[in-house]
């Protein structure tokens, strides 16, 4: 909200009106200021002048030329407008004078011929001088009331008092109350214990009775209902004063009866709507919900189509304002109104939110009645704005005003026990104190339990104000939050659980292992899953959608990582990376109940990881699982599967103690060159839960002293025989004096016979006790060859020491 | 052969041994002056022939010349043996600058490094680390941390919703939403367990917003709960303020205004002095008794306080990112900046 520091003046005498330190003590009070605003002229060397003859111009009908007394010399001036006459006081760029500064071109005022006739500069208008936007005339300065014969010669911008600064305040959505001039004035009031000099409109009214007839039928909608009828207001331009507030909040100043609107708004905090009384059918309002099919044309020049929670201000032929948001066209003020009804009416706030919301129509009106405007204050702000018309426009307002109020809002008492402060703010400030604070504020304090509790009367514009909390807050506040002492609060435990640590050293181990972390987000395109080619009845196949997604392509939780991680690849692909090794640990989601609160869907966290570039292929993929299982301590296994997204003959499911965890393997190379990746790409995706899960103790297994036995073993095996299951098998036959078992050799060839090959294995022999003898090793290696002759149909084709 | 001439020999043959410049050549001069046919090796099958004083006096000569000379061809061999190395080693040479990269390491994402280091400083505060859900129910999300049903936070325009993913009719608190908060970890975290409850929770959190330099519909943040039988406005003040000062440096300065946020009463920003401006950079307060209320802790027993910080926030002003979306990108060379 745009507060001029000069109108909060109004209001109390600032001990200060340094923006910075008005900022600070706003801050202070939870008003921030976004900033500041120095109002300064946009132009220079304007001077007050008398025009002392207005006669025509010897070449050009439409033009007028000038006499012009600017205190020192008279000069001609060719003028285009005519709203003015001789005698009239005026504004006046002299040659030299610049106009529009701070704008990108800046006009220097010169001695210009136009038409044959010399001009001395020029006689301004508002938007020549930055002030507004009326460029069909002059500025008349004394029938604005912006200057007088007497400031001939002076200065303009002095004259017309200019400088301001203006703050932008932020107000907090609790705080309706500071939505306001006068608001904010009160709090500072507070703040420097000062008090507030208040409006007290005190309108001369006429003899005749109200005439209008206000009918409430839905009271919960409108409180309140508060209008007053001013007979034959002679609508016409503000005076200067109140444009330049107007302008100083941003606001165009438009005619009196709308300028005063807005002005007793910005003052009070209180929207005000104009109705042009002759064109309210019967003189009659009625209040309620819009009906099914209305609709309204509002002040904007918009047909609104209105449904049954707009809440509206009709006559009997129809809705006439959307309450609390926009007036309508029908009954719209202009320059030939004369009988004026002016409202002043509370409103539902969640109905004006709504409205507003749904139409996308947010209105400083609107803004102020979502808050929450006290209905307390609507008769002071009738009374205000009809003072304010009378004194600008004239007219005689009827002898009293209309006010409906079924149910008056009364103060509230809180129970506040010293207690209450205590706990949540500590020693200080202390009972007595806080009640104090809270009486600044205009919360009246009646003490009880001798001094141990106060009743406190909540005014009737804190509705925010219910409990003893809400209290505090007050308290605390006014007291300064910068008053309480500082101490720092331990916790009782601030170790990570086994499978945090675990992660932290998963990533660590990704990161050593050269891949570099991404977070890609959560949502996928509808398309991207069928694009993956993941079978329907896989929880990864169908995601759950976003109901109001920011983009189709963001319209679905992801099931799976791979495809951010795909983005990530092809994006640095593009840019010319040349190798490209990703991971992101994060949440996908699935259309099951969550294991541990069935209210929710299920969303584990999972590992997934992309790698391409020169050199990669799926053993890439399978020694990245092997270092996780070696990380983890725990038993990854990767039996060879298809999967629909990866190359058919280079894939694996990835096992962890007989559970399925995920998979790895290469992309199918039609998705990789529909993603833009060259080369083999690995892709791998696993729950992350298992990898993470606390691993049981170890126990120290001693290791031989003594020579071990080395001999190579190579066998000829069907091709379906997977080298992991021969590792196995051998494994088993071997026995206890077992070492290790290393895979060094594959061959195919024409020794070979179809569909088999060899694989050839250095079998590792140790005695813990003594060193082993070849006739000790023998039966071994039978035994070995035996198994795997029997379980793999595998022929040992040479045994070598 | 006499005995001068063996004399003369080991007077002149360590000079020439000395002379060799290749091994080749000294394995050739060490036959001639050592080997079978060699002078001395003859002299030496010739000693029978002599009487017996002659022989003694011979001999001793002509194994003192040989011994002599056989050491000096040992030393030149390992001379000239390391002079090979030598020049097989300087034609080993290599320009050690050149760009190998045998090994390489990856990058941790600069928002996963932040929220550990939050996580870490509070962690030696004694508070534990916990993460939530991220489709959660409007019930944790707004209601129970007392946002009133018409509050605008919850328009669409703000927060996103989810489709129910079964046949379950979901309304009200029940209806599903991506989190637009970390706060509601707050609520699953208390209801869970009896005071006192200290812990942050990091995580991901989703709004509608579009994007820009400061905005994304994702981003992360950091929640912080402390609840405990005597915890008052100061010691919300003193724990941040420690906070900032880790994270930022010891010379953090901050300040504490008053605020709004529905679950917290009183509610207060704080703001950081960060490059001569104070800039916000967290939203805390004394927790809502009616918090406490929806997770049955006595609001007369108990007090806490709450914060909640945007992690992506923290990471750009540390570190002088200017665009929210570089976060995002995961493009290698903003990701190998980050450390």
């Amino acid at each position: 909200m745009k507060v001029p520091i000069s109108w909060l003046a109004d209001f109390l005498d600032l001990p200060t009106s340094d923006p910075q330190q008005l900022e600070e003590i706003l801050a202070s009070l939870g008003h921030e200021v976004e900033g500041v605003e120095h109002i300064s002229p946009a132009f220079e060397g304007v001077v007050v002048a008398r025009v002392e003859e207005a006669g025509p111009h010897p070449n050009a009908d439409r033009l007028r030329l000038c006499r012009v007394n600017d205190g020192s010399q008279t000069l001609d001036v060719v003028c285009g407008a005519w709203n003015f006459e001789a005698g009239a006081i005026v504004a006046y760029a002299r040659a030299g004078s610049r106009l529009g500064l701070g704008s990108k071109r800046p006009l220097e005022v010169g001695v210009r011929e136009i038409r044959g006739a010399a001009s001395h500069g020029m006689i301004a208008s508002a938007r020549e001088l930055g002030l507004g936007d009326d460029h069909e005339g002059i500025m008349v300065l004394d029938l604005m009331g912006a200057a007088g014969p007497s400031d001939v010669g002076r200065d303009f911008a002095e004259v017309a008092d200019l400088g301001d600064a203006v703050l932008d305040v932020s107000i907090t959505p609790n705080r309706g109350d500071c939505m306001s001039i006068r608001g904010l004035a009160r709090e500072l009031a507070a703040y420097w214990e000062m008090p507030l000099r208040d409006v007290d409109p005190r309108p001369a009214c006429g003899p005749a009775p109200a005439g209008v007839d206000i009918d409430i039928e839905d009271p919960i909608a409108c409180p309140r209902f508060v209008g007053h009828e001013i007979d034959g207001v002679r609508v016409g331009p503000s005076p200067w004063w109140m444009q330049r507030r107007l302008l100083s909040i941003g606001q165009r100043p438009i005619s009196n009866v709308v300028d005063v609107s807005n002005y007793v708004m910005w003052e009070l905090g209180h929207p005000i709507h104009m109705f042009d009384a002759a064109k309210v059918a019967g003189r009659r309002l009625i209040i309620r919900r819009a009906g099914p099919g209305e609709g309204l044309c509002t002040l904007d020049g918009t047909q609104r189509e209105l449904d049954e929670t707009d809440i509206v201000v009709a006559d009997p032929s129809g809705p006439i304002a959307l309450a609390g948001v926009m007036g309508g066209e029908s009954t719209e003020v202009g320059a030939d109104t004369g009988d004026i009804l002016v409202e002043a009416a509370n409103w539902h706030p969640p109905s004006i939110l709504s409205t507003s919301h749904r139409l996308g129509l947010r209105s400083e009106a609107s803004s102020r009645f979502e808050r929450g405007v006290d209905p307390n204050l609507s008769g002071l702000a009738v009374a205000r704005a009809v003072e304010l018309i009378v004194s600008l426009g004239g007219g005689t307002p009827r002898a009293e005003a209309v006010d409906r109020y079924p149910s008056p809002r009364r103060p509230w008492t809180v129970r506040l026990r010293a207690g209450d402060v205590s706990r949540l703010l500590g020693p200080q400030p202390g009972f007595a104190e806080s009640l104090g604070l809270l009486n600044r504020l205009g919360f009246q304090t009646e003490s009880a339990d001798s001094g141990e509790a106060a009743a406190v009367t909540v005014p009737t514009h804190r509705p925010d104000a219910t409990r003893p909390a809400d209290l505090v807050e007050e308290i605390a506040r006014l007291y300064g939050f910068d008053r309480f002492a500082d101490r720092v609060r331990h916790g009782t435990d601030g170790s990570l659980s086994p499978a945090q640590s675990a992660l932290r050293r998963l990533r660590e181990v990704l990161v050593g292992a050269g891949l570099s972390e991404v977070h890609t987000l959560s949502f996928l395109g509808p398309g991207q899953l069928d694009s993956l080619r993941i079978p329907e009845d896989s929880p990864r196949r169908t995601g759950i959608r976003v109901k109001n997604p920011l983009r189709e392509e963001e319209s679905v939780l992801r099931t799976t990582l791979i495809p951010g991680l795909m983005d990530a690849a092809a994006r640095n692909a593009a840019r010319g990376a040349d190798r490209e090794a990703f991971f992101e640990i994060g949440r996908v989601f699935w259309r099951r109940d969550d294991p541990d609160d069935p209210r929710i869907p299920h969303q584990p966290m999972q590992l997934g990881v992309i790698i391409a570039g020169e050199d990669v292929d799926v053993f890439s993929g399978a020694s990245l699982i092997e270092l996780l299982s070696e990380t983890g301590g725990r038993n990854l296994s990767l039996p060879q599967a298809r999967l629909e997204e990866l190359h058919p003959g280079r894939g694996a499911n990835v096992f962890c103690e007989g559970k399925a965890i995920g998979f790895m393997g290469e992309l199918h190379p039609s998705l990789a060159r529909e993603a833009g990746l060259e080369g083999r790409v690995v892709i791998a995706e696993l729950a992350l839960e298992p990898l993470i899960a606390p691993a049981d103790d170890w126990i120290f297994r001693p290791v031989s002293m003594f020579p071990p036995l080395v001999f190579d073993m190579s066998f000829i095996l069907p091709e379906a025989v997977p080298a992991a299951r021969l590792l196995s098998v051998m494994r088993t036959a071997a026995g206890p004096t077992l070492e290790t078992l290393d895979l060094f050799d594959e061959f195919r060839g024409p020794s070979i016979p179809d569909g088999r090959r060899s694989l050839a294995v250095r079998v590792t022999l140790r005695g813990m006790d003594r060193t082993l003898t070849d006739e000790e090793a023998a039966p071994v290696l039978k035994e070995i060859a035996g198994a795997v002759a029997e379980r793999l149909d595998g022929q040992l084709r040479g045994s070598v020491e | 052969m006499d005995l001068d001439r063996i004399k003369q020999l080991a007077q002149t043959a360590p000079g020439r041994i000395e002379e060799t410049s290749a091994l080749e050549e000294l394995e050739e001069l060490e036959s001639e002056l050592l080997g079978r046919r060699s002078e001395i090796a003859q002299a030496r099958r010739g000693i029978g022939r002599l009487n017996l004083q002659q022989r003694k006096a011979v001999g001793r000569v002509i194994g003192e010349t040989m011994q002599k000379l056989a050491k000096a061809v040992d030393e030149r061999r390992a001379a000239l043996q390391a002079e090979a190395e030598d020049r097989l080693l300087e034609e080993d040479r290599v320009d050690v600058t050149l760009p190998y990269r045998r090994f390489r390491r990856g990058n941790h994402h600069l928002l996963t490094l932040t929220m550990d280091e939050v996580c870490d400083i509070f962690r030696a505060l004694g508070y534990q680390v916990a993460e939530g859900p991220e489709v959660e129910l409007a019930w944790y999300n707004f209601d129970a941390l007392n946002t009133p049903p018409t509050h605008p936070s919850r328009f669409e325009s703000d927060t996103m919703y989810v489709e129910s993913y079964d046949d379950r009719e979901r309304t009200g608190p029940d209806e599903l939403l991506l989190r637009t908060q970390t706060s509601p970890m707050q609520i699953r975290y208390m209801e869970n367990r009896r005071p006192p409850a200290y812990v942050v929770v990091p995580g991901r959190v989703f709004r509608t917003d579009t994007w820009d330099a400061t905005h994304s519909p994702v981003f992360h943040q950091i929640e912080g709960l402390a609840v405990d039988e005597d915890i008052t406005f100061g010691d919300l003040k003193g724990t941040l303020a420690h906070f900032a000062r880790e994270f930022f440096g010891p010379e953090a300065e901050t300040r504490f205004v008053p605020h709004f946020f529905p679950f917290t009463e009183p509610s207060a920003e704080m703001l950081v002095r960060w490059g001569g401006q104070w800039l916000e950079m967290l939203g805390c307060g004394m927790v809502d008794p009616n918090v406490f209320e929806a997770v049955g802790y006595d609001p007369e027993r108990v007090t806490g306080f709450a914060f909640g910080m945007g992690v992506e926030r923290l990471a750009m002003v540390k570190h002088g990112i200017d665009d929210i979306r570089h976060f995002y990108e995961n493009d290698l060379r903003i990701l190998r900046q980050f450390r």
